[in-house]
């Protein structure tokens, strides 16, 4: 997997290409944890991401739980197996999902 | 004589030798190929030069000339074509026309002409419209050769009907011969003919059936009413005839009688008023007188006598009849007429009241004193002064056409014979004998007279005995023409009415039955659609509709039936389809074969079946098998089998074993023979090898991994059911996973094309040799597919069954359980699924699963290693991860809440929620101390 970074201002765009799964996860957890200090919108585009496994949602899951507290998370462009990783899980009732 | 009949019957058969001889050179020489019409023309002409022949070559007998000429031109028609019949005829007719200029009979000449144009025109129309152009049977061609020879007669008489006499009497001589002659002639040609052809004549056996019943009886009928008539005419012309003979002789006797005894009257008469005046002149009266009167010259008397007025003889020229009273005897009393005013009297020649020996003839004349004189002669005296009368009387008369008048004296001394000069000769000299006693006069009876048959008849008058003569023959003329002419013309009415009624019963019976029959033989041959539709007359038109509504309600029934067939039919396929494993995959636990079959019966039910099933967890019976026939029968035959082949395989151990059972029952009481050939296979999933036994069947084709299919050729055994005591051989052959095997029947490699053309084996090697990685399923469809479009339009005469198995490869991978392994294990399932025919996004979901279950094993079971299978086949992936860690139930975690908030949402158990939810199925099993996870996803 690759992590691409860019920021503008207080706006972190992390887009991911590949897979996130139990083996990639942990590297975009600390790659999150150093970028996050004063951003207030997190854009996380997962238009090149192919699947994600639990170990990845985890890591979803905490960005969001941070980002709640200094602005907002949007999760964008995902695919259709993504999509429906998050249906099942519940969590497209707790992230801001956009559709590009 | 014999010699003249010799030379007849040679005339005769003369057509007969050439028709045999040119009908040999048609059928069994080069000739036959000649254009028919040539052929025709020349066969006119011989026929018609052996026309000439019987012309020329008549023969003379009884003074008729008898010809055998009307039987080349009948002979030519009738058996050898119209046109030869027409040409011969026409020659003959024209040559016998001419033939008057060198002597041929000209009062026939147009008879004989005409009656052989018509023979052959006769012929030919009989043979184009009567026999349809074949040769007739021989009672046929007797029957058409006296219809034309009476033809012939009849001509005779109508061309000559001026001299119908002449005409009967040639007629009456030559008829019987001439009819015979010809009608025999033209019979042996036809027999003769029909002799060396035989068999070539077809005739419709039906058609002559009703026509010959038709003719018999008319036959019968016209012959009783011909002979009725026949002999009534005979009788009623011979009675009517003789009565007018007896007329026609009674009236001439009557008439010379009459003749004889005016001339004999008057000349007594005048002799005997010469006496009277002699005597008035006298004036004395005497014998002797009277003697010289009596002697005078002229006069000769036999007797003078003088009677008084009292009637007594006072003088007479014979003194013993003095004093004789006239009042005594009825002869001489007639004469006392004379006293009472008569003044002459005159009697027939009789015999004399005195002696009743003597026979005289008298005659009287009053005289001037109131006495009378009496004058008498004898025989001698009387045929002296009558004779040259008597022979005038009758020289000119002629008793009907040729007969005449004989008269002779007393003693037999013929006086005159008007025809033969035969004065003065006795009576025997002309045949006729008169026995008085025997015969009476004015009878008639019958004697030859010259040689010839006569009717005569006789009567007395003085003193001569006139005989008239009629022969015979005339008198019987127009009784016999009338005979002969009644039966000619009814020979004719017959034979027209023949031709007429069997051209009625050919149009109006025999032709509507042909059509009747055809329309029936084609109901008959299948097509219930044809209306049958006679409508000539009121008795066809209903035969018509009784058909027609016969076969309406006969569709109805069968239509009926078949509709109950087909549905008993149905309700077997069925039952037969049901019998046969239908849900593939049989067994959906089975991850590591893949197996389809099919059949597709050329009828409703069908004689092929193909069986598989599990013997146990380690070996797969399969097999195809067919059913010697098809339809109901096959069908049984084949559930029986199929029963036989499961029993025994659950039973035996070996392959050769279950077959050689099979076949010792299905031997038992197949009374219907029938057998059926198989292939039977037992695959060790163990042991990876298939162990078979083959009953006459076809080789299948099985293809080892990374290899092509060829076919696994092994010597067959018999085939079952057909002969007990069969043996069957084992056979082995390695099968590993990734080995696939295909059976099949015959009816795929001969399903035949509308060009005759085989499917065949090399068409099924090259389709089974173009798919490769593909399911059972797939394969068997495929086949079937190539089949039915090399096929087309041409029906399926066979069942058509086929099987594939597959022995999936096991794809399993061991690996370290640690999360650093994961990548590895993504790739090894992806790569096992990267070629089969599953979705992409499935194969994401399969990864996801593989990271979610792999991690968690990696972080909590224990265990040394872990294995991964994956496989998919028959529509799903199966993936199972087994491992020897501790035993951990993951399924039996509660599923986390999915509807917390962000907040309060616990991270653990998500992934093995995230895999529940994904799969379809997910079981967990612990077992031989491993624990065995098994995902399942269902692709489309």
């Amino acid at each position: 997997m690759t992590i691409t970074k860019s920021s503008q201002a207080d706006e972190l765009t992390v887009a991911l290409t590949g897979r996130l799964d139990t083996n990639t996860s942990p590297q975009l957890e600390s790659e999150l944890k150093d970028s996050l200090d004063g951003i207030k919108k997190l854009i996380i585009d997962l238009g090149a991401l192919e699947y994600i496994s639990s170990a990845g949602l985890r890591v979803l899951l905490s960005a969001q739980k941070i980002m709640k507290k200094q602005g907002g998370m949007v999760v964008r462009g995902a695919n259709e197996s993504v999509l429906d990783v998050f249906e099942v899980t519940g969590f497209s009732d707790i992230l801001t999902i956009e559709q590009v | 004589m014999n010699l003249t009949y010799l030379r007849l019957a040679f005339v005769a058969v003369c057509p007969v030798i050439a028709s045999a001889l040119l009908y040999i050179l048609d059928k069994r020489t080069k000739f036959g190929s000649i254009d028919n019409r040539k052929k025709q023309i020349l066969y006119g002409i011989i026929f018609g030069v052996l026309a000439v022949i019987g012309t020329e070559f008549g023969v003379p007998i009884e003074g008729a000339v008898i010809n055998v000429r009307d039987a080349a031109p009948l002979c030519a028609g009738l058996l050898f074509g119209s046109l030869a019949g027409i040409i011969s005829g026409i020659i003959g007719g024209t040559e016998r026309w001419f033939a008057v200029l060198w002597g041929a009979g000209e009062h026939t000449r147009l008879a004989c002409t005409m009656a052989t144009v018509v023979a052959g025109l006769l012929g030919a129309a009989l043979r184009k419209w009567m026999f349809d152009n074949k040769k007739p049977l021989w009672y046929y061609g007797f029957a058409i050769g006296v219809v034309v020879e009476v033809i012939y007669m009849l001509m005779i008489f109508f061309t000559n009907v001026s001299d119908v006499y002449t005409a009967f009497v040639f007629v009456k001589r030559c008829s019987l011969l001439t009819v015979l002659a010809n009608a025999v002639s033209v019979t042996l040609a036809v027999l003769v003919v029909s002799f060396l052809g035989k068999g070539h004549r077809h005739r419709d056996k039906e058609y002559k059936k009703l026509s010959q019943t038709f003719s018999r009886w008319l036959m019968l009928v016209i012959l009783a009413a011909l002979c009725c008539t026949s002999v009534i005419t005979f009788i009623l012309q011979t009675s009517f005839s003789s009565r007018n003979s007896d007329a026609l002789l009674t009236l001439n006797i009557e008439d010379v009688k009459a003749d004889i005894e005016d001339a004999s009257d008057e000349n007594l008469l005048r002799l005997t008023r010469n006496v009277a005046a002699d005597i008035n002149n006298a004036g004395v009266v005497n014998n002797k007188l009277l003697h010289e009167i009596c002697n005078k010259d002229g006069n000769d008397f036999s007797e003078i006598n003088y009677v008084d007025k009292k009637g007594i003889i006072i003088y007479s020229t014979n003194t013993a009849f003095i004093g004789f009273d006239m009042y005594s005897g009825k002869q001489s009393r007639a004469f006392t007429v004379l006293l009472d005013g008569v003044s002459e009297f005159v009697q027939g020649y009789q015999s004399i009241t005195h002696d009743s020996y003597v026979k005289m003839k008298y005659a009287g004349v009053s005289l001037d004193n109131g006495d009378f004189v009496q004058v008498g002669y004898n025989a001698e005296r009387f045929r002296s002064d009558i004779d040259t009368l008597v022979v005038g009387a009758t020289r000119n008369r002629h008793v009907g056409k040729s007969g005449y008048i004989l008269i002779a004296s007393d003693d037999c001394i013929i006086v005159s014979d008007p025809n033969n000069s035969s004065e003065g000769q006795t009576l025997e000299k002309t045949g006729i004998i008169i026995n008085r006693d025997s015969i009476s006069e004015n009878v008639r009876f019958e004697c030859m007279v010259y040689g010839m048959a006569c009717y005569c008849m006789y009567a007395v008058t003085e003193g001569y005995c006139i005989i008239a003569v009629q022969p015979v023959e005339e008198v019987l003329f127009s009784r016999d023409l009338s005979v002969y002419l009644m039966a000619f013309m009814e020979i004719l009415i017959f034979a027209t009415l023949f031709i007429l009624i069997y051209f009625l019963i050919k149009m109006l019976v025999v032709e509507n039955i042909h059509r009747i029959n055809g329309a029936l033989g084609e109901i008959t041959g299948g097509n219930l659609n044809v209306a049958v539709d006679v409508r000539t007359n009121e008795e066809f038109a209903s035969l018509s509709d009784d058909i027609n509504t016969t076969v309406f309600t006969l569709k109805g029934y069968i239509a009926e039936a078949a509709a109950r067939i087909d549905k008993e039919l149905e309700i077997a396929k069925v039952i037969q389809l049901s019998s046969l494993p239908c849900t593939f995959p049989p067994y959906p636990d089975r991850t590591d074969f893949d197996v389809f079959a099919s059949m597709n019966a050329a009828k409703e039910v069908g004689g092929d079946f193909y069986d598989l099933y599990l013997l146990d967890e380690n070996r797969l019976a399969f097999l195809v098998a067919d059913v010697s026939g098809k339809g109901i029968t096959a069908a049984m035959f084949m559930m029986k089998a199929k029963t036989l082949l499961k029993d025994y395989a659950e039973k035996e151990d070996n392959v050769a074993d279950i077959l050689t059972k099979a076949n010792e029952a299905l031997c038992e009481g197949n009374d219907a023979e029938m057998f059926v050939t198989c292939w039977m296979g037992i695959l060790n999933f163990a042991e990876h090898t298939v162990s078979f036994a083959n009953a006459g069947h076809n080789p299948p084709l099985v293809r080892h991994k990374n290899g092509n299919f060829e076919f696994y050729k092994s010597r067959p055994g018999f085939v079952l059911g057909g002969m007990e005591g069969s043996k069957y051989c084992q056979g082995e052959f390695p099968f590993n996973p990734g080995d696939e095997i295909y059976l099949y029947t015959d009816g795929v490699t001969e399903a035949t094309n509308i060009n005759n053309e085989l499917f065949g084996d090399s068409r099924l090697y090259n389709v089974l040799n173009t798919m490769a990685d593909v399911s059972a399923e797939k394969i068997c469809r495929a086949v079937k597919e190539n089949v039915d479009s090399f096929v087309g339009e041409a029906p399926q005469f066979d069942d058509m069954t086929m099987l594939h198995l597959h022995l999936l490869q096991k794809n399993i991978i061991t690996l370290m359980p640690c999360k650093e392994k994961i990548p590895e294990a993504c790739a090894f399932v992806e790569k096992n699924l990267e070629h089969t025919e599953v979705p992409v996004k499935i194969i994401t979901k399969m990864n996801v699963a593989v990271d979610e279950i792999f991690s968690n094993i990696a972080s909590y079971s224990g265990a040394s290693e872990v294995k991964i299978e994956c496989c998919a086949a028959n529509g799903k992936v199966l993936l199972t991860f087994i491992d020897n860690g501790k035993p951990y139930d993951p399924l039996a975690k509660p599923d986390p809440d999915i509807t917390k908030s962000a907040e309060e949402r616990e991270i653990g158990g998500l992934g093995i929620y995230m895999v529940k939810k994904t799969m379809d199925k997910v079981e967990y099993q612990y077992r031989c101390e491993q624990n065995i996870l098994t995902l399942t996803k269902f692709f489309p």
